[in-house]
């Protein structure tokens, strides 16, 4: 839920509307969410990557306070509507983010639907999974000649303003 | 055959000669030049009967790739025309089972070969071998440089880090030089003849030789010879390893890059007059140069220029 122009010119209705009514949302979004929880990279329309993203971290948040809270748990039991699941959820995902406070997860935009309609899709993932990375990791180029001689120009200007400024 | 032997007399008669008269400095290149090319002739006559060895690939995207190569032929340059044109034109040096390996070595037996890139993750050998081969690309500058009556006499190529911002080159110039302050417009013909043969695209042909033929080759000058005796004292197996680029031979610590044609941008930044030493006033010239695909934007290049001027220190 992000407020927006267009939810703020919209009377209201900040929500975006998914489903056929607000159970049948919840719903949804309860699937997705354990779709991720089992698979940890799941791909589906943008619109619900982006609304299921917030119940994710949200999860996982509960999730850290550990397996003996009384609410966590209620949580987990309503979220993953499949209940092996659950020991997943706190043995290996709340570990996971043990030093990690947000940003759990990650969206990536990919082309849209093939299918008739279109639709604009996303990648939603749980970081730290076993597979490929979704981005070409950033090589850095810190050794190549060119960098390496302006460091060297770097370390000698450095050099020359401590100078001048101790005498 | 006896236009051959012939020629040999000749090359002989020369030799014993040669301490005694003064060659010019083109008669003395082309001399070197020749006995160079002798020596290759002896070393690839070492291995009449083809042998094979199996060269293993170890690169990314190249794992598991096995080449079966001629013993004492095939260098990593054939092996690499054997990949792709990438292959051929980027690789700077190569590594043969850990060890540093000029392009046009001729390998001797079955190993691993990695091809190395100036864009690789880790290029710090590749960024030494540069430097040390655009100081040699300036010696065989200055020695082209000047006219025939003036002699040249390059200094041992001193090492220096890339992080020092120039690369150098020791020269000790005709005494009747000794007055000349180089103007800008010098250093700029400088510039311009070694760009001249980085456009020509030599390639460095390297050689591991007995001293005895070193001292051969350069017996016309004492210091180099002096040089000669002491790489040999320093390197383990006894060989000493020169390279040829054109008609220039020269000597080398270290492997040099394949060819002058990897050079992009190329510039003489100054000629410091450093002392008076043993063999004359000693002269440093100092350069700055980046590899192909690692060009510098021209305010980038700018500066790194001016810092190149700077007399490079060498403790």
């Amino acid at each position: 839920m992000r407020l927006t122009v267009r939810a703020l010119i919209s009377h209201g209705r900040v929500a975006r509307r998914i489903g056929l009514g607000p159970e049948s949302r919840i719903n949804m979004l309860r699937n997705i969410l354990t779709g991720l929880v089992r698979h940890e990279r799941i791909e589906t329309t943008r619109a619900r990557a982006d609304e299921v993203r917030f119940y994710a971290e949200k999860l996982i948040d509960y999730a850290k306070k550990g397996d003996t809270n009384k609410k966590s748990m209620e949580m987990a039991d309503f979220w993953l509507t499949e209940k092996d699941l659950i020991p997943k959820l706190f043995r290996v995902l709340a570990p996971r983010f043990e030093n990690q406070s947000g940003g759990y997860t990650l969206m990536a935009r990919i082309p849209n639907r093939e299918n008739l309609d279109r639709a604009a899709m996303a990648v939603l993932e749980y970081k730290g999974n076993p597979f490929p990375p979704l981005f070409p990791v950033k090589r850095t180029h810190e050794l190549n000649l060119v960098n390496q001689l302006l460091k060297g120009y770097r370390e000698e200007k450095a050099k020359l303003t401590t100078e001048t400024r101790d005498s | 055959m006896a236009s051959r032997r012939l020629c040999e007399m000749a090359q002989r008669r020369l030799v014993s000669s040669a301490a005694a008269e003064r060659l010019t400095a083109s008669e003395l290149r082309s001399w070197r030049s020749s006995l160079f090319s002798k020596e290759q002739a002896r070393q690839r006559s070492l291995h009449p009967r083809v042998e094979k060895i199996e060269v293993t690939m170890d690169a990314p995207g190249l794992q598991g790739t096995l080449l079966v190569m001629n013993k004492g032929t095939s260098t990593p340059y054939s092996c690499a025309r054997h990949l792709t044109e990438w292959h051929v034109s980027s690789a700077a040096l190569a590594l043969v089972d850990g060890e540093p390996w000029h392009m046009h070595r001729p390998l001797t037996r079955s190993c691993s070969l990695t091809l190395l890139t100036f864009r690789d993750a880790n290029p710090q050998l590749v960024n030494q071998a540069y430097w040390r081969s655009c100081a040699a690309l300036l010696g065989q500058v200055l020695d082209n440089a000047f006219k025939e009556e003036y002699s040249v006499e390059l200094l041992k190529i001193p090492e220096v880090p890339v992080t020092a911002g120039a690369f150098c080159c020791d020269v000790v110039l005709d005494p009747q030089l000794d007055s000349w302050t180089p103007s800008e417009e010098n250093l700029r013909s400088l510039t311009r003849e070694a760009q001249q043969l980085m456009l020509k695209d030599l390639p460095w042909e390297p050689l591991e030789v007995m001293p005895t033929v070193a001292l051969e080759i350069f017996s016309h000058s004492r210091y180099k010879q002096e040089e000669v005796e002491q790489m040999a004292a320093n390197s383990p197996s006894g060989a000493v390893s020169v390279y040829r680029c054109g008609e220039h031979v020269t000597l080398a610590e270290g492997p040099l890059v394949a060819r002058t044609g990897l050079c992009s941008q190329y510039e003489v930044t100054a000629l410091h007059t450093l002392r008076e030493g043993q063999w004359g006033l000693q002269r440093r010239a100092q350069g700055l140069s980046l590899p192909l695909n690692l060009t510098a934007h021209h305010t980038v290049w700018r500066k790194l220029r001016k810092r190149a001027e700077k007399l490079v220190e060498i403790p």
